[in-house]
């Protein structure tokens, strides 16, 4: 079974990282991932961007489930 | 029996026309217990910026996520108002100023829930759609939209 996730990116947050999709090993939780991302991509430390899970709001720590897709959602601006 | 409802897809590529609208509000006309529509317009605005004009905003999404929620929101407005009917239609890729972005149409028997309804349906949209427009500047930079 496959034990990475993926990370899909939008608006200023995939411009900054440039790029729009990640695949990576998973770190577990949401905690963890955010280290690892502020690590690799330290640009995004003074961004604001929240997080889905399987497309839906994460509001706190959770564990990332193997095969999850995890998207880092800038403010949103539609209309 | 009530209608099992199914997620729509609520984008379209490029400006919504003018035509399109009449053709939405004529095909109306054969639903007689509808006594009043309320329909909202979003057009992309010359905003003045520090860093140029805008000429344009180029309009991506989380699909799919925008699709699942847009439905989450359509059965709350339908539970909570008497509506007839209610269509969303929101632009994705770049939509010159002066063009329809968002065109969102509510339908009721009496005007005060289609009004309602409308109003507090584009207030969601903006608020829990993942949606961003990039506004595009005469400088040929670009500033990220932000709502307020």
């Amino acid at each position: 079974m496959s034990q990475t996730i993926t990370i899909k990116a939008f608006g200023m947050v995939a411009e900054k990282i440039g790029s729009a999709e990640l695949t990576l090993e998973n770190p577990g939780t949401l905690l963890a991932l955010k280290n690892q991302l502020a690590t690799r991509f330290p640009e995004l430390k003074e961004m604001k961007f929240g997080f889905a899970l399987n497309k839906k709001m994460l509001t706190s720590d959770s564990v990332i489930p193997v095969g999850a897709e995890i998207a880092l959602l800038p403010p949103f601006s539609g209309g | 029996m009530e209608k099992e409802r199914k997620p729509k897809n609520i984008f379209v590529q490029g400006a919504i026309s003018p035509e399109k609208i009449a053709h939405s509000i004529a095909n109306h006309s054969s639903k007689t217990d509808i006594g009043g529509h309320s329909i909202f317009l979003g057009q992309i605005r010359a905003d003045e910026k520090p860093e140029g004009k805008v000429i344009a905003i180029e309009y991506t999404a989380y699909e799919e996520m925008a699709l699942e929620k847009a439905f989450e929101i359509r059965e709350d407005i339908f539970s909570k108002y008497p509506l007839t009917c209610m269509h969303i239609y929101h632009s994705l890729g770049k939509i010159n100023v002066g063009e329809i972005c968002l065109f969102v149409f509510t339908s009721s028997k009496h005007r005060k829930a289609a009004m309602q309804a409308c109003d507090e349906l584009v207030e969601r949209i903006k608020a829990e759609l993942p949606i961003w427009g990039k506004e595009i500047l005469d400088t040929e930079g670009h500033v990220w939209k932000v709502n307020s």
